[in-house]
């Protein structure tokens, strides 16, 4: 049995109760933190917390090697956990087809995921948003800083009035992550005055949100990772009224998005 | 110095011991340079202890000279460079800097295969050349030959040079008729040994021709021959009066070496050798000078290059500021405030980021073409320090090599403290570690000497999937052998990345290369082409990159021995990608496409390849039989033996690696009576029966694993 477990969003109280349980009955626990990290716990308070070891896997790990988690799961009972939701902006599906192409039982327990924050805490309306992007940081590639495929993306969801989601690049190996305002900073190069909503620790005691124009954005700081940024598309009047009473939008940044 | 009109930019370029060195002190002397005393100032060229110490010229040393003809003075500026076929990159990079090419013949040998790849390499480079027949005392004094006789064996070496000159020069239209001939006066003939020379206008200024000079050899009369008719002003009139001076040459030869938009002000500064313009320096040597340093030596194609001047130096960020600039008066190098102005040859200090080949120019422009050196590296050495302390100092001393000598690469490997140099022979490499030791006071430890081999494809593949970790990328890919014209076409720098697309799309289909698949080149890596066959995949334009790393990877360590993949035609047929940037990243594409190609490279029959020589073995007829078998007992092939003068001649190949050591072989085996040379020719498919003994020799010694995957059954 390979159970999927999503982690939520921050540490090790944001797993739903279904999830935990499913961890208590796991015979061994797996998990990857190159897609997504929780930043309010340790990998030991995680262990602690519910009362198994944990042991985490780099990317090779998981993708090259995972022949003896498959094989573990063919018998025992076996729980993969990332933070956030495990087949949400992650290839674990190849995983989980892996599995069932070996007759083993699956199963998927959600968690929240940073979608559900990138909406909920800003008040952008799920109907609304369009293709997601990630920034990568700009030496994880030659060439230009922003690749082209995201700004084209971010350029068709605005052209249909839609709202981009942007993932914010981390490279686990070196324990780094993108931060709004470094990500503002690097999409400012077209898209200046372009509103933006940067979100900061969603799902920890105390999230931050802040809606301005990406310059203004790219000039503040907002504290410790993980963050992501929101580039709205036209604004509905009460996803207006969000911004403004949620993320202290300035009013003429607001007015050239309304419709 | 100041007037283009008066320079004349040289090299002098011959086989290894036809006598350029030799030439080049007489013309020295002659000039007032040195004292003329023979045997004393001989070599003053060779300026390195090893060079005195072997005989043989082993960089290209620069001098520059003044000589009056014709009522004007006249600075030569002249590069003697190595003839031995290890240093062959040397010549190359002289050729850049130069305008004329003397060739130097010795004629009791005949025009040799080194003869022939250094006028080649000047034709190549637009150089003009001018034949001077060395050695002719020796058909007199030794070989006793009549007037008849002399005259034919003479006109037989003008004829193999002029034969030469057409075939290079035939389908170009930016040079006439470049042979040479006695009438003409671009050939001249002499004993540098003894100091004499003649061609016709010196016979007609001196009334002394070849009956003369018979009689006066005969009765050893030299030094009266050395008097009446000098060699160096032979040699130097020939200069002044047939080789192009800067303001003719230059606009024959920048848009050969330079791609930058012809019409433009810098282009005509160039071509006009304007010394108020822009500074454009092509850097062809670099040296150490115990006190000044690191010396950029170059041709100066426009501009004043001057102390204190800030410079771009191309491929590099930044700029360097000139310490100080000279020439090589006399070889030795003598600073000039007022600076050198356009179409000479000069010596620059501080040009830190500089490299053998590198563009140095007050403004930011298109580099020059990279000066392409025919011959890669195929023997390997390791050295490690004997020391742990000198191996900072080590390690800075082979990347300065490297520097140097761009035919030279250096591995650097921190972890095993063991670096590789490669270089073009046995004597190559030995010269560099000496000079390592010598020089730089630093003992260190060499392995043997390793051949350094090629993988290539024997037959077209079927198409290959690679799929990336993740599973979410995929890649199809194919792989064929290019044929031998295109590859010839891409090592002679005829067909590169750096150069406009129409022109490369023109240059493959003249080497063979169909219209459709030509207009799509992606990328070249060493001698492999990757062909983009797909058609509008979305995102595919942002992931070629790390498709070229993948690949540049899976050729750079081929699958059977991790030895460089050669002459393939890899391509991309079809992919399909991921949606976000990170889900199709490097650790996603590179794994996928290296595995690809190396799995089409399996399926397409790849081959070990080792390099191989032209041998040729001058010996007598008693010897002849114990000689060839030194051939044939290497897995060579004797093609050839013929007579010549009282010696027999071999001609054959033989792979290098089983030519290491020759030389004290033959020795022992003709009783030293014979004299051979080698030149490298290439790489050849190993014979099968060998394919699996040697990759697993080298996998041992790379500590690979030592089986080979299954689909390999090509052998």
């Amino acid at each position: 049995m390979l159970t999927f477990i999503g982690l939520g969003l921050y540490d090790e109280e944001s797993i739903t109760v279904d999830g935990r349980a499913a961890l208590e009955d796991a015979d061994r626990a797996i998990a990857e933190f190159y897609t997504s990290h929780l930043v309010g716990a340790t990998v030991a308070e995680l262990s602690a917390s519910h009362g198994i070891d944990i042991e985490v896997r780099d990317r090779a790990g998981v993708e090259q090697d995972p022949e003896d988690v498959l094989a573990a799961a063919e018998n025992d009972h076996v729980a993969f956990l990332t933070a956030g939701d495990t087949m949400i902006s992650t290839t674990h599906v190849d995983l989980r087809l892996r599995a069932i192409d070996r007759g083993i039982d699956t199963r998927v327990i959600h968690g929240v995921t940073a979608q559900t924050a990138a909406s909920g805490l800003t008040g952008l309306q799920n109907y609304r948003f369009g293709k997601s992007v990630t920034l990568p940081f700009p030496d994880a590639r030659g060439g230009d800083a922003v690749p082209g495929s995201v700004v084209e993306s971010i350029e068709a969801n605005r052209e249909r009035g839609l709202h981009t989601l942007v993932y914010l690049d981390i490279n686990a190996s070196r324990d780094e992550y993108m931060t709004a305002d470094v990500a503002a900073g690097l999409l400012t190069e077209g898209w200046t005055d372009t509103l933006g909503v940067a979100v900061a620790r969603a799902g920890g005691p105390e999230p931050v949100v802040a809606a301005d124009t990406l310059s203004a954005l790219a000039a503040r700081e907002f504290g410790d990772p993980l963050h992501l940024l929101v580039i709205p598309g036209d604004l509905h009047h009460i996803e207006s009224d969000a911004l403004s009473a949620l993320g202290g939008a300035p009013a003429d940044a607001l007015a050239a998005r309304e419709r | 110095m100041e007037d283009p009109e008066q320079i004349r930019n040289i090299a002098i370029a011959a086989h290894v011991d036809h006598g350029k060195t030799t030439l080049t002190d007489n013309l020295l002397a002659g000039a007032g340079m040195i004292a003329d005393e023979g045997e004393a100032t001989r070599l003053m060229m060779d300026t390195e202890e090893d060079e005195q110490e072997r005989g043989i010229t082993i960089d290209a040393a620069n001098v520059s000279m003044t000589h009056e003809y014709e009522e004007d003075n006249h600075l030569i500026n002249l590069i003697d460079t190595p003839g031995h076929v290890d240093f062959g990159g040397d010549v190359t990079r002289a050729m850049r800097a130069v305008d004329g090419a003397l060739v130097v013949v010795d004629a009791v040998e005949g025009a040799m295969p080194q003869t022939e790849t250094v006028v080649r390499q000047a034709l190549r480079e637009g150089v003009k050349p001018a034949l001077f027949i060395n050695k002719v005392d020796r058909l007199i004094s030794e070989l006793q030959e009549g007037p008849q006789e002399m005259q034919q064996r003479l006109m037989d070496v003008i004829g193999d040079v002029n034969e030469l000159i057409r075939g290079m020069t035939e389908n170009r239209d930016d040079i006439d008729d470049w042979t040479v001939s006695v009438e003409d006066g671009t050939v001249a003939f002499g004993s540098a040994l003894y100091k004499w020379g003649v061609s016709a206008p010196s016979m007609q200024r001196t009334g002394i021709g070849f009956p003369e000079i018979i009689e006066m050899e005969r009765n050893d009369k030299r030094m009266e021959l050395h008097e009446q008719t000098p060699l160096s002003d032979v040699v130097l009139d020939m200069v002044a009066e047939h080789f192009p001076n800067p303001l003719a040459a230059q606009p024959r030869r920048i848009p050969r070496v330079w791609r930058g938009e012809a019409d433009s002000d810098l282009a005509r500064q160039m071509e006009g050798v304007d010394d108020d313009g822009e500074v454009v320096f092509m850097v062809t040597d670099i040296s150490m000078d115990p006190h000044a340093g690191e010396i950029a030596t170059g041709r100066l194609f426009s501009g004043t290059i001057k102390q204190g001047q800030e410079l771009y130096v191309s491929g590099t960020v930044g700029k360097n500021r000139v310490q100080s600039v000279g020439i090589f008066m006399g070889g030795e190098r003598e600073e000039l405030d007022r600076g050198v102005p356009a179409g000479n040859i000069a010596a620059v200090t501080g040009l830190r980021d500089a490299i053998a080949g590198s563009t140095v120019s007050s403004v930011e422009m298109t580099p020059f073409e990279s000066i392409e050196h025919i011959s890669e590296p195929v023997i390997t050495k390791s050295v490690e320090a004997q020391s742990m302390d000198d191996l900072p100092k080590l390690i800075e001393t082979l990347q300065q090599v490297a520097k140097e000598d761009p035919t030279i690469r250096v591995e650097i490997n921190e972890d095993t403290g063991e670096h590789l140099i490669s270089g073009q022979g046995e004597l190559h490499l030995e010269v560099i570690t000496q000079r390592i030791q010598k020089n730089q006071g630093i003992p260190v430890q060499t392995g043997e000497p390793i051949v350094v081999f090629r993988e290539s494809a024997q037959s077209n593949s079927r198409e290959v999937e690679g799929v990336s970790p993740n599973r979410h990328n995929k890649f199809y890919i194919t792989v064929e052998p290019l044929s031998n014209d295109i590859v010839d076409a891409i090592k002679r720098g005829e067909v590169s990345m750096d150069m406009p697309e129409l022109e490369r799309r023109e240059a493959l289909q003249d080497a063979g290369m169909g219209k459709d698949t030509s207009q799509e080149v992606e990328h070249i890596h060493g001698t492999n082409i990757l062909i983009d066959d797909t058609k509008g995949i979305q995102h595919l334009n942002e992931t070629m990159e790390l498709v070229i790393e993948g690949l540049e990877e899976a050729l750079d360590d081929g699958p059977l021995a991790n030895e460089p993949v050669q002459g393939s035609l890899l391509r991309l047929h079809d992919a399909k990608l991921h949606e976000d940037t990170i889900h199709r990243g490097p650790a996603q594409v590179i794994p996928a496409v290296r595995d690809a190609v190396h799995r089409a490279l399996i399926d397409a029959d790849i081959k070990l390849l080792e390099p191989i020589q032209d041998v040729r073995i001058d010996v007598p007829s008693a010897h002849m039989g114990s000689a060839s078998g030194e051939i044939q007992g290497r897995r060579g092939r004797v093609d050839d033996m013929f007579q010549e003068g009282d010696l027999m001649v071999i001609e054959g190949i033989a792979p290098v690696e089983e030519m290491i050591g020759f030389s004290s072989d033959i020795r022992s085996a003709t009783e030293g009576r014979a004299s051979w040379n080698t030149e490298n020719a290439g790489f050849r498919v190993l014979s099968d029966n060998l394919q699996r003994e040697k990759i697993m020799g080298i996998r041992e010694r790379k500590g690979m694993k030592l089986e080979l995957p299954a689909s390999v059954d090509q052998f």
